[in-house]
């Protein structure tokens, strides 16, 4: 690895300045993407610490629904809890659009119910317990944190690949691009230098010859 | 794609996710037709998905292709009603430890 050159380079006085441009690319790119890799794992720190609250809401909020869900099916029996969720009607709006992070576009999701008092649900209250009412309004409460979660679990989703993918690319530049295009260009100084003083010896020796 | 919000699952969680409001319940029984019903969900242009954690491990792979590389669909997995079982891989644990865990030999 330490003295791995790239291929096909032919020690020339040309390819040497390419190789030096080429080097001085390298390395500005390998400063920028570092600075694009720590400032998204920043991004990445700053919303990892809502997830984990995010999750335990939610299935906090959940146990309740379902308990309370349970309670209403016990009481209605199965076939009429049901029949009431079939009729309610459609409560949740969702406009959804997305922001750029690092140029990473992660979506942002504005979710609001267009109703949620007891009236508007849409069932009737002949054969209907009040058990039925608050496991709707748990529901009601627990579909509006879960589309937060998502939204903050698909931000983490989109973010950790891109992290990945500008490290990998960063590590490549820093142990195998920039290393090989150094010491080819070690090698070709080396080269050249070594042409230099053969040249030189051949001419002392010439010019020997020729005076005596 | 279409605002618009699903739930597939077992019969009892869509139920209870309907009485809080969403209209598209899709009930399924196994793994097969989770499958058939996701493929189906997605092609529809859904974007949210909400799904349980059990059959989010069934059809990893279906969800990984589907929401793995775009900001939609959102698949999201709820514990259903029997709780949240402890999984043996986390999805999302996994990845923060993978993206950290490099972090920390730098």
């Amino acid at each position: 690895m330490a003295d791995e050159k790239l291929d096909g380079v032919n020690p020339t006085r040309n390819e040497l300045l390419n190789l030096k441009d080429r080097a001085k690319l390298s390395t500005k790119g390998h400063s920028l993407l570092k600075e694009k890799r720590d400032a998204l794992i920043k991004e990445f720190f700053d919303i990892l610490d809502r997830v984990q609250g995010s999750r335990d809401d939610v299935e906090k909020k959940l146990a309740i629904a379902y308990s309370e869900l349970n309670k209403a099916q016990v009481d209605m029996g199965d076939m009429a809890v049901k029949r009431a969720a079939l009729s309610v009607r459609d409560s949740i709006e969702l406009d959804i659009s997305s922001r750029s992070i690092m140029g990473v576009s992660v979506p942002v999701v504005n979710s609001h119910a267009t109703h949620n008092d007891l009236i508007s649900r849409g069932y009737g209250f002949a054969g209907t317990s009040a058990n039925l009412d608050v496991a709707a309004k748990e529901f009601e409460e627990s579909i509006k944190i879960i589309i937060e979660l998502g939204e903050i679990e698909k931000t983490i989703t989109m973010l950790a690949k891109e992290v990945e993918a500008t490290k990998r690319r960063v590590n490549a530049l820093e142990h195998v691009i920039i290393p090989r295009v150094n010491n080819t260009i070690k090698f070709i100084e080396m080269r050249l230098e070594e042409m230099e003083r053969e040249s030189f010896t051949q001419n002392k020796v010439i010019k020997n010859n020729l005076e005596g | 794609m279409k605002n618009d919000i699903a739930i597939m699952a077992d019969p009892d969680t869509v139920t209870g996710f309907m009485l809080g409001g969403i209209k598209s319940g899709f009930p399924v029984h196994n793994n097969e037709e989770s499958k058939t019903t996701l493929k189906q969900l997605v092609d529809d242009g859904y974007s949210i998905i909400i799904t349980t954690e059990k059959i989010g491990d069934a059809l990893r792979e279906d969800i990984t292709k589907y929401s793995g590389s775009s900001a939609l669909p959102m698949i999201i997995e709820v514990p259903d009603k029997s709780g949240s079982h402890k999984r043996e891989s986390d999805p999302m644990n996994e990845l923060i430890k993978r993206v950290i865990g490099v972090e920390m030999v730098k």
